[in-house]
């Protein structure tokens, strides 16, 4: 049942519904019928024994029974009917009996007791055929001993009409389900075009063409929250899709700077013959070279790995204090250099893999000594709320745009288009620093407004 | 000092060779895990080196059959790099898991390190190179006569190169002895505090002593 196509439910459902119903109001009908047609053969019955009565009780016509009783078999007849007159215990004045059936055994009434309904008799002839009967008495005048009537009819006609009627109610039942069942399956067919339709427009997207949307057009409200689900999955998938893509380009990018200055440097250098000097140089450079590769391919595999795996991570008590301390003294020549200064504050421990804490946090000072104001301040923090141990690198220097912030985490993203020190950036920094913080079940936040950008690593409390 | 290189890529063990017979050491290299197993139990070495995925039998098992019986220290060399590898390595008792590419700077500075722990550090308590003096108990440089003051930092610095003068010291290494970063950096710090170590101890002098090794590192060494 659970394969069968909505549509065939829907038919099969509404048609033994209509069947059912038809035919609860078709037996509810024959009964009625019947009930009605059986009183109305008993009321027939019972006027037919009380006219005969009435009739034997006038003294001449009993003269003309006793003589001439064919003409009141021929009379009082007919081939469906049986009725025996006779006397108390004396044969049968009349009988007429055309299919010379076996006669009950019946109670007569009793002469002075009004005929009614009741004391008509209920049975079966031999071949099942309702048969009603009903016997009286009849006084006679002066002391001539009383007659009995006894009358019965066979309700052939009764049975027959009744058969046709059944027959004429399963037909019509069968009939107004078959109509129903086809209507239900076009009606069914129709409400499930817009399924169907959208069956044909999931079908057409591609790769090529994950910007288009299901239209909601003509589709019913219930595919509603289907069809937006479907576009939102969309447009993740297309994000998702566009950011790998851009991925690849970039890195492509990125490889083909330090691979184009390894074979243009080579190809000079081979140009002619030269001395050692120029050799070693020539190999030192393109060992720098190869570096920066050999990096950008460890930080990507970096990348990949935490992007998928659960890549488990070994987590310590970290002495914030100590780490701040330590990066401060790691970074303490270069922002001398720069002309910042580099402060920090803060203290407690954390539940933190320590060498990947201090590769975000060491991404994040030369972050921002990159971007840092000359004679200003950067500053480390570390701050507590009920979930969040938050560590916050910030510093003064140009506000970043909002839409390159959406961006910053992106691999290959840097914010200043114009790759300055591109080739002392992999431009993965922040990547990292992401991933990192997923990998402790954290995140990173970056606020930038008014000249003062901060990028704050909250890690959860264990 | 004796090493076997238990390695299958050739190109990797005949550079690995070179560099290391260059440094002074005595190679022998096994191309299979059962070969290298075989070599590591018929003579002595100083040191493994060993990779993981090797034909025949991976490094894992032939360091589970060394394992019980043999004291050489073993230096992993693998291309996987989890940390689940990584403590695996170390957990069967290697002294050292490099995962590759690894600059061959590195790897010679970690072999030093592992060879010199078996042996008992001389306590000295003042180095001379050249004209340089240094008072390690006392925290005191002298150069030419001329005392020098440096910060903490630029001290051990200095203690790295001396203790390791005329070796090669990559920056990662550096990083990873004076400040405890173990992992490449984007920034060029290592080559800031070296400058700034350079600006007082090599600068006003005629001689210098602490040397670029371009794209890799710096070298300690005085030539007479």
């Amino acid at each position: 049942m659970s394969r069968l196509s909505l549509t065939l439910r829907l038919t099969l459902v509404l048609a033994c519904f209509a069947f059912g119903a038809m035919a609860i109001l078709g037996s509810a009908l024959y009964f009625g019928l019947r009930a009605q047609l059986a009183l109305s053969d008993d009321a027939a019955l019972v006027t037919r024994v009380d006219q005969i009565r009435s009739l034997l009780q006038d003294s001449d016509a009993r003269e003309m029974v006793r003589d001439k009783p064919r003409l009141f078999a021929n009379m009082l007849g007919n081939s469906e009917s049986l009725l025996i007159v006779q006397s108390q215990s004396g044969p049968a004045l009349i009988t007429v009996n055309p299919g010379n059936r076996e006669v009950p055994q019946v109670q007569a009434v009793d002469a002075d007791t009004p005929l009614s309904l009741q004391h008509v008799q209920h049975g079966q002839a031999a071949d099942g055929t309702p048969f009603i009967y009903m016997a009286a008495q009849v006084r006679m005048t002066g002391n001539q001993p009383p007659l009995k009537v006894t009358s019965g009819r066979l309700l052939n006609e009764r049975a027959r009409i009744l058969a046709g009627y059944r027959n004429d109610i399963l037909t019509l039942s069968s009939l107004t389900a078959g109509l129903i069942a086809l209507l239900a399956f076009f009606l069914a067919r129709r409400s499930m075009l817009p399924l169907r339709r959208l069956a044909e427009q999931t079908a057409a997207i591609g790769i090529g063409t994950l910007s288009s949307r299901i239209d909601r057009q003509n589709a019913p409200q219930e595919l509603d929250a289907v069809i937006a689900q479907f576009n939102a999955m969309l447009a993740r998938l297309e994000r998702g899709f566009t950011d790998l893509k851009q991925v690849s380009a970039d890195m492509a990018h990125d490889l083909r700077t330090p691979i184009g200055n390894l074979l243009g440097q080579i190809e000079v250098g081979l140009g002619k013959v030269r001395g050692m000097d120029y050799y070693q140089r020539l190999l030192g450079s393109n060992y720098e070279e190869l570096q920066r590769l050999s990096k950008m391919i460890d930080s990507m595999l970096f990348l990949a790995r935490t992007d998928h795996a659960e890549e488990a991570i070994e987590r310590v008590d970290v002495n914030l204090a100590e780490e701040l301390e330590r990066i401060g003294s790691y970074f303490e020549d270069i922002t001398q250099e720069r002309g910042v200064r580099l402060t920090w504050s803060g203290d407690g421990t954390l539940q933190a893999d320590v060498t990947l804490l201090r590769r975000a946090l060491a991404n994040l000072v030369s972050n921002a000594v990159r971007h840092a104001r000359t004679d200003s301040e950067i500053r480390l923090e570390v701050q507590r709320t009920p979930q969040y141990s938050i560590v916050l690198v910030r510093n003064l220097g140009e506000t970043i745009p909002p839409h390159a912030i959406e961006r910053l985490f992106d691999r290959f993203y840097r914010a200043d288009s114009a790759r300055q020190h591109s080739s002392e950036r992999s431009g993965l920094g922040l990547s990292i620093v992401a991933s990192i913080m997923k990998l402790h079940g954290g995140h990173c936040q970056v606020v930038s407004h008014d000249g003062v950008t901060s990028f704050s690593l909250f890690f959860p409390h264990a | 000092m004796n090493i076997l290189i238990i390695e299958d890529e050739l190109k990797t063990a005949s550079y690995l060779c070179a560099g290391l017979t260059e440094a002074g050491y005595v190679v022998d290299h096994a191309d299979n895990g059962i070969d290298g197993l075989h070599m590591a139990r018929e003579s002595r070495y100083d040191l493994i080196l060993l990779d993981v995925m090797l034909p025949e039998m991976d490094g894992w098992t032939v360091m589970e059959k060394l394992g019980s019986r043999q004291q050489t220290p073993v230096l992993f060399l693998s291309a996987r790099g989890t940390l689940e590898d990584r403590l695996r390595g170390l957990g069967l008792g290697a002294e050292e898991y490099l995962v590759k590419p690894f600059s061959f700077a590195e790897l010679l500075a970690r072999i030093r390190i592992i060879l010199r722990r078996g042996q008992t550090e001389k306590l000295v308590e003042t180095i001379e190179i050249g004209d340089l003096q240094v008072d390690v108990a006392k925290r005191r440089v002298i150069r030419g006569g001329q005392r020098l003051s440096l910060t903490n930092k630029e001290f051990s610095l200095l203690m790295c190169f001396v203790q390791r003068r005329d070796e090669v010291l990559p920056r990662s290494l550096l990083a990873s002895l004076v400040w405890d970063m173990n992992f490449d950096s984007d920034t060029n710090v290592v080559d800031v505090a070296v400058r700034r170590l350079r600006q007082k101890l090599d600068d006003p002098f005629p001689t210098r002593l602490i040397h670029t090794v371009h794209g890799v590192g710096y070298r300690f060494e005085h030539e007479p």
